[in-house]
């Protein structure tokens, strides 16, 4: 219930934020931040059909490499709660409605970096494309949802 | 936060990565783990037309009749948020990486922007949060068909939700539609009054299905069941097929789950065409098939066809339960010490039973 309202932290000026390649390890991992120095247990290598390779703490571990569908980015995002309503910088209109004593807490997702490419881990070999959750969700659902959910404006708004 | 930052930083400034790691490998330097984050990122994927002015916010779902997560852009519209999560018995975690390239074009724009990602990461929980578009008409059925109206008093009755035909809708205004509509944590009132678009939006997708009227300056809406037929077919059409854009039907993995697994046969076809190849196979069919050519002999071959594969099931089911069983006394056989086996050769037709020993001495 107490969900804040999130507002999407505006693009710096100086451009994108900072690239990067989203790992889905088939492992759980006990911690959260940094891990540098990367380099020294994190080296895939790409193979020649597609997958690559990598040893993560002596298991062989084949990655599936997929990009997000035309028209999407990734994120990678921390939301941040903020104290007051000014980093919205949208001016209240001036006819308060009674309910604006009780608006919901605001909040803002701060990106951090974007990615285009996840890779999808698996031990030994390659997850499965038809039954891995996150193949079928970045493809699949993405493609389904925007046919079930198109419609055409009357306005000048084309989806 | 500094500290990591300036720490990662001062790995990357180095020109090449080979370089640091080659000097990793060589000094059994332990390093020592940053300190966990309080706040982790987490992992989206988000519309490219989706602009900052964007809000996530938290809406009654119509399909699960519980809160969710959306995406609202004055500009893009309305967006549904789906959490991919895998089971528990598949843990995973996200390793975030930044692509090396990017890393030092970055650095130098890092003042300007604190919370940059430079290093890399790890995020425990393996979700993944998908916005993919969302008609807003469906926000709106629920109140649309919820009662006859939201000023009449029947609020409290228990057939609310379907109304009879005798009751008959009122014509409303957009605002009083919109009013209607349930709202879990505040977040729609404070979204309509704080972006107009979003507002606009929705009239839009009102006036779809609506039958309007003209009362004074305003249009007053009243939901139309054929104007919903004819959106929610549209949408079953363009499912079928195809947007123009792309090919209809349903993803791979749905039409297997859903369509092929169906309508598989049944696992029994297996062991029928098994037995079929058996009999096939038999001395005496091969005569009798040798004798007719004609739809009449076919006939006849395949009904001896079914009636022999009939009776070959039931031999392979006995077949198979004597197998069972004999492997079972083999297990038994096994599992005797070799003393016992001995035993057992043993004549004791001569000898008192143990009960014996036990009776009452006379």
């Amino acid at each position: 219930m107490s969900q804040p309202m999130i507002s999407l932290q505006p693009e710096p000026a100086a451009g994108h934020p900072p690239q990067a390649t989203a790992h889905l390890l088939p492992c759980r991992v006990h911690h959260n931040g940094s891990v540098e120095p990367v380099q020294s247990f994190w080296e895939p290598k790409a193979g020649e059909d597609g997958t690559s390779t990598a040893y993560f703490r002596g298991r062989k571990l084949q990655g599936k490499a997929i990009k997000l569908p035309d028209g999407y980015r990734g994120v990678v995002a921390a939301i941040s709660a903020s104290a007051s309503e000014s980093p919205l910088g949208r001016p209240e209109e001036a006819g308060v409605v009674d309910l604006e004593a009780e608006t919901p807490p605001r909040g803002t997702l701060q990106a951090q970096a974007e990615f285009d490419e996840m890779v999808i881990w698996g031990h030994e070999v390659a997850v499965d494309a038809s039954a891995d959750p996150y193949m079928r969700g970045a493809q699949e659902w993405i493609a389904l949802a925007e046919k079930i959910h198109a419609y055409s404006a009357p306005d000048s708004k084309g989806k | 936060m500094a500290r990591t930052r300036s720490k990662g930083a001062a790995g990357t400034a180095d020109a090449s990565d080979k370089k640091s790691a080659a000097a990793a490998k060589s000094s059994p330097s332990v390093y020592v783990l940053p300190a966990e984050s309080s706040n982790p990122p987490k992992l989206f994927v988000l519309p490219k037309t989706a602009t900052s002015s964007a809000r996530i916010v938290t809406l009654h779902h119509p399909r699960y009749s519980r809160p969710a997560r959306f995406l609202v852009c004055p500009e893009a519209g309305f967006f549904e948020f789906t959490s991919i999560a895998p089971p528990k018995s598949a843990p995973r975690s996200w390793l975030i990486q930044p692509t090396t390239t990017t890393v030092t074009s970055t650095t130098t724009t890092s003042d300007a922007n604190p919370p940059s990602l430079i290093n890399s990461q790890i995020t425990q929980s393996p979700a993944l949060h998908l916005a993919t578009p969302f008609d807003p008409l469906f926000l709106l059925l629920p109140a649309l068909f919820s009662s006859s109206s939201s000023s009449s008093s029947s609020q409290n009755d228990d057939d609310d939700r379907k109304p009879t035909p005798k009751q008959k809708r009122m014509f409303l205004s957009p605002d009083d539609h919109l009013d209607a509509l349930p709202d879990p944590a505040g977040h729609l009132a404070a979204l309509l009054s704080d972006c107009p678009p979003a507002r606009r939006l929705l009239g839009a997708r009102l006036a779809a299905v609506c039958d309007a009227v003209r009362a004074g300056d305003e249009d007053m809406y009243r939901v139309s069941e054929g104007k919903v037929l004819r959106e929610v077919w549209g949408k079953a059409r363009r499912m079928v097929v195809g947007d123009g854009d792309g090919a209809g039907g349903l993803p791979g993995s749905m039409e297997e789950r859903f369509v092929r697994r169906e309508l598989e046969a049944p696992v029994v076809g297996v062991r029928v065409s098994r037995a079929a190849v058996v009999g096939g196979g038999g001395v005496g069919d091969g005569g009798r098939s040798g004798s007719g050519s004609g739809s009449e002999a076919a006939a006849a071959r395949s009904t001896d066809f079914s009636r022999k594969r009939a009776t070959d099931e039931e031999e392979d089911e006995r077949a198979e339960k004597r197998r069972k069983k004999e492997a079972e006394e083999k297990a038994k056989k096994a599992n005797m010490s070799r003393g016992v086996r001995e035993l057992m050769k043993v004549n004791t037709s001569g000898m008192k039973k143990m009960s014996d020993f036990f009776k009452k001495k006379t």
